[in-house]
Parts: structure tokens; sequence; C-alpha cells
């Protein structure tokens, strides 16, 4: 298993988020987790990417223990998140968010690329290279934090509620987006969603949660079937 | 009226260095430094005791005050902040640590340089005369060291990657962490540059006003009041404000010599916050 989450335990003060769930994905998958609000699907984000400190269980990524590591580290090894609620910085420039995203590269050469490809998957953010992020549209930002994501060139990118605020039609392109990246530049990507259907239809194997335990696992076609899924995440209706 | 309009932007673009570093701290880490004036007058002892008691050029005085300054800030950061941030759960907790941190320096600086007022002898002397209006030369240093240290200031936070990593870090700096940023260190390199440009600010004005003990207080709160009216956080919003101040206290000077100036600049502020809660360039919340 490239990313192995095995047994941990997240609280915030008194609230138990996470009481031991284990999460693992191989190299080259899309994995997604689907579940409620307040279900601890950002949760599992967090603790991945040591933003918040697990209180137990372990974390394995490429064979290697990351939960002592902090943030700088992790994102470093090549694990990058791309906050929920559009993240962006509102006052620099598209250009600018992008490159912070190239913050921790070195290799000019190499990020130029990265940029002509970020801008190759969304033709929106070319045309607005200039403009202040803040001033976007939610679908454009939403965009622009991907982008700024894969311009750290990850190995395993974690997105958190890409689809979330986002019009219908700008989700049919995020979710393309996604495909695509995971296909030609053959990115591992953790996908945490409400929109299950969306989630299920692209991604590998998929996770649902209940109020931070897992309940469910398995192949997302599979899951896409399951009556239990249907009924509570895709709204009951039979296609 | 062109002598009081020049004098106010001679005080103005001083000012505006002084809000500078105030901002920077504002924005990066939301603390409203209160020691902000002591940390200029801190940085005009050091060029006193350089320049005008080592007999060094004013230069090295200008280097010496700008490097204790961000020495002093990087302590700032390590041994004061940082720790009291990391434990306390309320954002107030900061403001009371830089009202301490205000007394301690003030306290220091009077230990260490008496209580007399210090000056020192004119880098330049002479005076131009443009149009009736008197341009004393050494005011002109003043205010072309002032615009110079702006201009750099500006350059490095828009141009270089670590202007970049603090104006991120400025912005949202959970996701500044997220890019890789560490943000530990560059808190400390803000509380640097910050304390720098008030220390830089401070030294260039003794040759012509000289320094004291007591005037931390009153330059920090003139630097609450043009970060009022430029709005917080903004780096043009302070240079706005440090200009306007700067012209409008030259103004009042000039009508009202009696000394009601700052009671009209109080009273103009008030209604001008109930206008603009925001100021000038800031931004709505």
């Amino acid at each position: 298993m490239y990313l192995e989450a095995v047994d941990i335990h997240v609280a915030y003060d008194c609230v138990r988020a996470l009481q031991g769930v284990s999460v693992s994905l191989d190299k080259g998958e899309i994995v997604t987790l689907i579940g409620a609000n307040g279900a601890g699907k950002t949760s599992i984000l967090r603790a991945i990417t040591a933003l918040k400190s697990i209180q137990g269980g372990s974390i394995l990524f490429d064979g290697e223990p990351i939960d002592r590591l902090s943030t700088v580290e992790i994102v470093a090894r090549g694990i990058v998140m791309v906050p929920e609620g559009r993240h962006v910085f509102p006052l620099m420039t598209v250009k600018d968010n992008l490159m912070m995203g190239a913050f921790l590269r070195k290799d000019k050469a190499q990020i130029a690329k990265s940029l002509e490809m970020v801008l190759g998957l969304f033709p929106r953010l070319r045309e607005r290279i200039g403009q202040v992020a803040g001033t976007m549209s939610g679908g454009e930002q939403q965009m622009l934090v991907i982008g700024r994501g894969l311009m750290a060139k990850p190995k395993l990118l974690l997105l958190d509620e890409p689809s979330l605020g986002v019009a219908p039609l700008f989700v049919q392109e995020i979710a393309r987006a996604i495909v695509d990246i995971n296909r030609e530049e053959k990115m591992s990507i953790i996908l945490v969603e409400q929109n299950s259907r969306m989630a299920l239809k692209i991604s590998h194997r998929a996770y649902v949660l209940v109020t931070g335990k897992i309940v469910l696992g398995g192949e997302s076609g599979a899951l896409y079937k399951d009556e239990r899924v249907r009924h509570a995440y895709l709204g009951g209706s039979v296609e | 009226m062109g002598q009081v309009l020049f004098n106010g932007m001679y005080t103005g673009v001083q000012y505006s260095l002084i809000a500078l570093g105030l901002t920077l701290i504002f924005s990066l880490m939301n603390v409203l430094n209160f020691a902000h004036g002591q940390l200029y007058v801190l940085g005009g002892f050091v060029t006193y005791y350089v320049y005008g008691g080592m007999k060094l050029p004013f230069f090295a005085a200008l280097l010496a005050s700008a490097l204790t300054l961000a020495a002093v800030g990087c302590l700032f950061q390590i041994f004061f902040f940082r720790p009291v941030m990391r434990r306390s759960v309320r954002e107030e907790s900061s403001m009371l640590l830089s009202a301490g941190t205000a007394m301690m320096v003030e306290s220091l600086v009077l230990i260490f340089f008496g209580e007399k007022h210090r000056g020192v002898p004119a880098v330049v002397n002479g005076v131009y005369e443009l149009g009736g209006v008197f341009v004393p030369k050494g005011r002109l240093l003043v205010m072309g060291l002032s615009f110079l240290c702006m201009v750099a200031f500006i350059l490095f936070m828009r141009y270089t990657k670590p202007g970049r990593a603090l104006r991120a870090m400025a912005q949202d700096s959970e996701t500044a962490c997220l890019m890789g940023v560490n943000t530990a260190r560059y808190a400390i390199l803000g509380w640097a540059l910050a304390a720098m440009l008030a220390g830089i600010a401070g030294a260039i004005l003794v040759p012509i006003s000289g320094v004291n003990s007591g005037l931390g207080n009153w330059i920090s709160i003139k630097t609450f009041i043009m970060v009022m009216i430029g709005g917080a956080g903004v780096i043009s919003g302070a240079i706005a404000g440090g200009l306007v101040l700067g012209i409008i206290e030259s103004l009042g000077y000039h009508f009202f010599p009696g000394g009601e100036t700052y009671l009209i600049i109080f009273v103009g502020l008030i209604v001008f916050l109930a206008v603009r809660p925001n100021g000038l360039m800031g931004k709505a919340v």
C-alpha cells in the first residue's frame, strides 16, 4: 500500500472526530471518502497532513511513518492537500497563487512545465493569469486551488470537497480534470466529497464514514449499486 | 502654504515607513504591536551612539540600527510572542504582551541610555530654496532614505520568493503552511523586517529631531492612527495613512499653533471611521 492510515483517533477538545479509522490507497488510485457533514472526512485529510495531530494509530506513506512529521515535511514528501472552501490567496494574482504551489520546488524548467500543464488543464486560468484571485467566481477559484496544488507536483493529492458551492457546469469540468490528472500524471488522489454520485463515478475505491467510523468500503462501482449507499447518499433514486 | 505642504510630506514619508512595520506585524500575526514606537526609539539610540558617540559614518550607524533592531525583532518572536501565542487561547493575550514589551523596552532604554533628549550633528548642512519653499538638505536626505526603504520593501514583498511567502502567510496562514511555507520561521522574518523598519525610521530622524526614551508611546499611538486612516494590514494603506497624517499634522500646526491639532485629528478620526470603518484602502470585512 502506498498510503496506509491504521486505526487513527482524532479529537477536537472533547468531541471525538475519528474513532479508529483505517484507510489505505494504492499507487495510482483515486480513493474517495463519502459521508454526511461532520462524519470526519476532512479530519482524515487533516490528520494525514499533520494539520491535526492524531491521538492514536499510525500513518505510513511509501513505507515510512509520517505521523510524527510537521506539515511542511509532509508537503516536502509529496503529499499536498487542497483545502475545502476555495482557500485562494485573495489579494494575489492567479500567477502568484500558482507559483506559491511550487514553493518548495527549485527546478525552474520543471516548474514552467507544471505551469503549462495546469493552464492546459484549466484554460480559464490562462485567461485570468493576471487577475487578482479574490475577484474570480467560485468555480474559477476552485480550479485555481486545484491547479495550485498540482504546481507542487504531488505524489499524493488530497482534495477536500472540490465541488462544494460550485456551479454544476464547473463540477463536470473539475471531475474531468481529476480523472485527467490521475490518468495522465499517474497521480494518486484521495477525494473527499459530499457529491457522492460524482465521487463514486470517478473513483476506484470508496469508504463511507458515519460519525467518525468507517461503515462500508470497497470498489466504487459496487458501492454505487449498494442499496444502503443509494438510500443514504444518492438520494435513493434508481436510474 | 508650499512650506507647510513640504513639511507635511517630510513628516508623512517617515510616518509611512513606521506604519509599514506595524501593518506587517498586524497582517502576519494579528498582533497589534504596542512596542512599535519603542523599537523606533531604540533604533534612534543605536544611531546616537554609533554616529554621535563613536563618530562612525552615518551610514554605518544606520546599518547598525537596522541590524540591531532586526535582531531584537527575532528575539521578540522567539522568546515572547511564539511561546505566548502557542499557549494562549485568546487573541487579546498578544495585545497585553505587546503592551508589556513596550514597557520593558522603554525601561531598558531609560536604564541604558538615560532620560535626556539626545541629538547628533547634522549629516549634511545647507538649505535649498525652491520657489519660496525652504528645503533643508538634511530633510531631503531623510525623505530620500525613507522613500528608498519603502520602495525596497515593496519590491521585496512583491518580487521575491520570501516576500511572496510572507504575503501568502498574511492572507491565509494555514494554506501557506500547506504550500510548504515554514510559518514559524517566516514569523521570525516578519518580526525582524518590521522591527528593522521601525529602527531605520528612528535612526534617520536622530540627526534632525533627536531622540529620547519617552517618545515611544506617542509614536505608537500616531502609528495606530495612520494604520486606521489607511486601513489595517494593507501596504498601500500604511503608506497613504502616513502621508495623510503627516500633511494634516503640518496643516494643523500651521493653523492651530496652540496645540489643538491632535484634538481635532482624534475627533476627525472618529467621524472618519464612522463613515469608513476599514480606512482608505482597507477591504470590507
